[in-house]
């Protein structure tokens, strides 16, 4: 009796074994085997970095200034440091007798007041209209071998973006500035005066200044430029040519 | 002296052992209690164990014809179980190749899906090139027509400069030209009046004297002036 339910059993277990090797029915066939999208692709304008009219942040900061002067016109840059405050050279915009600012689509702002510095080839210009965008200050001076491009009006012509690398520092050639200057070899022209330097994060990293005959360009370090921010006290109002 | 019982009895091969049977008990099957060849023990001194008692549930023997039927119960079973495997596996086997021609087809449309879908893309990028050479060229166009502006701005400039400056021209030449001619009107008056001049009283006639010469000096000035404008 004991072998013959000791056989049942076992002929149980392999019973349900052999059901268990057994091929399954298939499961149904889903209507729709899409993956599943984790998600949906969006068109962003890049962070503020393209504007309606397609042109990036670089071109959209930059304006040019003409300087009407007591029987001359000269004309340099300058880049947007606020919704209505513009930064460019001392030079810039001295011995005028009307500040003209236009920008990088030919719309003019008019110019209310224009301040420069003492220690340092930098002015403000403050305007009634906003400008259309203004980039961030970068926290650090730039080192040899990074890169810089330069945004600004060569010759006063069309608005010109082009780019180079930090080849180091120096004394102020010019003598119009306090402490160290930086050296880049991107290409200025006279009318790139105020032009803004950007590193690749397109944060400030100086304001171009100067050139000499090897090529180079000679700028303001965003050190300078900050600290000059930072004392109001050291700009006073821009000396005009009618004295 | 009883009559010695001749005890029919079945000699197993070989020497009997303890608790071996030494008869049998007949049985329902005639060739199970058939007879080994039977003979006399006469030898009453041959030690005849006692015969056992009597089991009434002897215990089973498993015979060919239960072997038989269980076999046929077995293979039955068997036979049954196969057939019903083969069913299963059969209806199995239909499913899996139902399921797969599904797949088949969803597999097909959704590869049609994406042969349009990438189509329609490459179109869309195609598209999309073509907007951004668009967008190029009309940034090109709006830097152009900016610097267009500003060069005419800076013409502008510079003419009203020149208008300014030839205003200033104009205005220091007619001052020059008012002074001379008052500086020339005098003198001929004085010319005259130097003629007579007994008939003058002779402070009357230094006083006009010192404004010819103011309206002289005033000639010279405006000189002067337009002459500085036009070496600027």
């Amino acid at each position: 009796m004991r072998l013959r339910h000791a056989g049942a059993a076992a002929g149980l277990v392999v019973l349900l074994a052999g059901c268990a090797v057994l091929p399954q029915m298939p499961p149904p066939v889903p209507t729709d085997a899409l993956p599943t999208v984790r998600s949906t692709p969006t068109i962003s304008p890049g962070g503020g970095q393209l504007s309606p009219d397609g042109f990036d942040a670089v071109r959209r900061m930059a304006v040019r200034i003409r300087n009407v002067g007591c029987g001359e016109i000269s004309t340099g840059s300058g880049f947007a440091l606020t919704p209505t405050t513009l930064v460019t050279n001392k030079h810039v915009v001295q011995d005028s007798s009307q500040l003209q600012v236009s920008t990088y689509d030919g719309h003019d702002v008019a110019v209310t007041a224009a301040s420069t510095a003492g220690l340092a080839d930098l002015a403000l210009v403050r305007t009634a209209q906003n400008l259309p965008s203004a980039p961030e200050l970068a926290a650090a001076d730039p080192v040899r071998g990074d890169p810089v491009t330069v945004v600004g009006y060569p010759l006063g012509g069309e608005l010109t973006v082009t780019n180079g690398h930090v080849i180091g520092t120096t004394t102020d050639p010019l003598n119009s500035n306090l402490g160290q200057v930086l050296v880049t070899d991107a290409k200025v022209e006279p009318g790139s005066s105020g032009s803004a330097a950007l590193n690749s994060d397109g944060k400030v990293i100086g304001v171009v200044y100067a050139k000499n005959d090897a090529g180079q360009s000679f700028l303001v370090p965003v050190s300078t430029l900050r600290a000059m921010l930072g004392d109001e006290s050291g700009f006073q109002p821009a000396p005009t040519c009618a004295g | 002296m009883a009559t010695p019982t001749p005890i029919l009895a079945v000699v197993t091969e070989g020497p009997w052992q303890p608790g071996q049977p030494t008869h049998r008990h007949a049985s329902a099957d005639p060739e199970a209690d058939a007879p080994a060849t039977p003979v006399w023990l006469l030898d009453t001194t041959v030690p005849v164990p006692p015969p056992e008692p009597f089991d009434e549930n002897p215990p089973p023997v498993r015979t060919y014809r239960t072997a038989v039927v269980a076999l046929s119960v077995v293979l039955g079973l068997v036979l049954v179980g196969g057939g019903v495997l083969t069913g299963y596996l059969l209806r199995v086997n239909a499913a899996w190749q139902q399921h797969s021609q599904e797949w088949q087809a969803l597999a097909t449309q959704h590869g049609a899906d994406l042969a349009q879908a990438q189509f329609d893309l490459e179109s869309t990028r195609t598209e999309l090139q073509g907007v951004r050479d668009q967008l190029a060229t009309a940034q090109a166009r709006i830097t152009q027509l900016a610097d267009e502006k500003a060069q005419l701005g800076d013409e502008s400039a510079a003419q009203q400069q020149l208008t300014d400056y030839q205003q200033r021209v104009s205005h220091a030449a007619g001052q020059v030209a008012t002074a001379l001619s008052s500086c020339i009107d005098g003198q001929q008056q004085l010319i005259t009046l130097l003629g007579n001049q007994s008939a003058w009283d002779p402070a009357q006639l230094a006083t006009f004297k010192q404004q010819v010469n103011d309206y002289c000096a005033g000639a010279r000035a405006a000189n002067a002036s337009l002459q500085a404008e036009l070496a600027k």
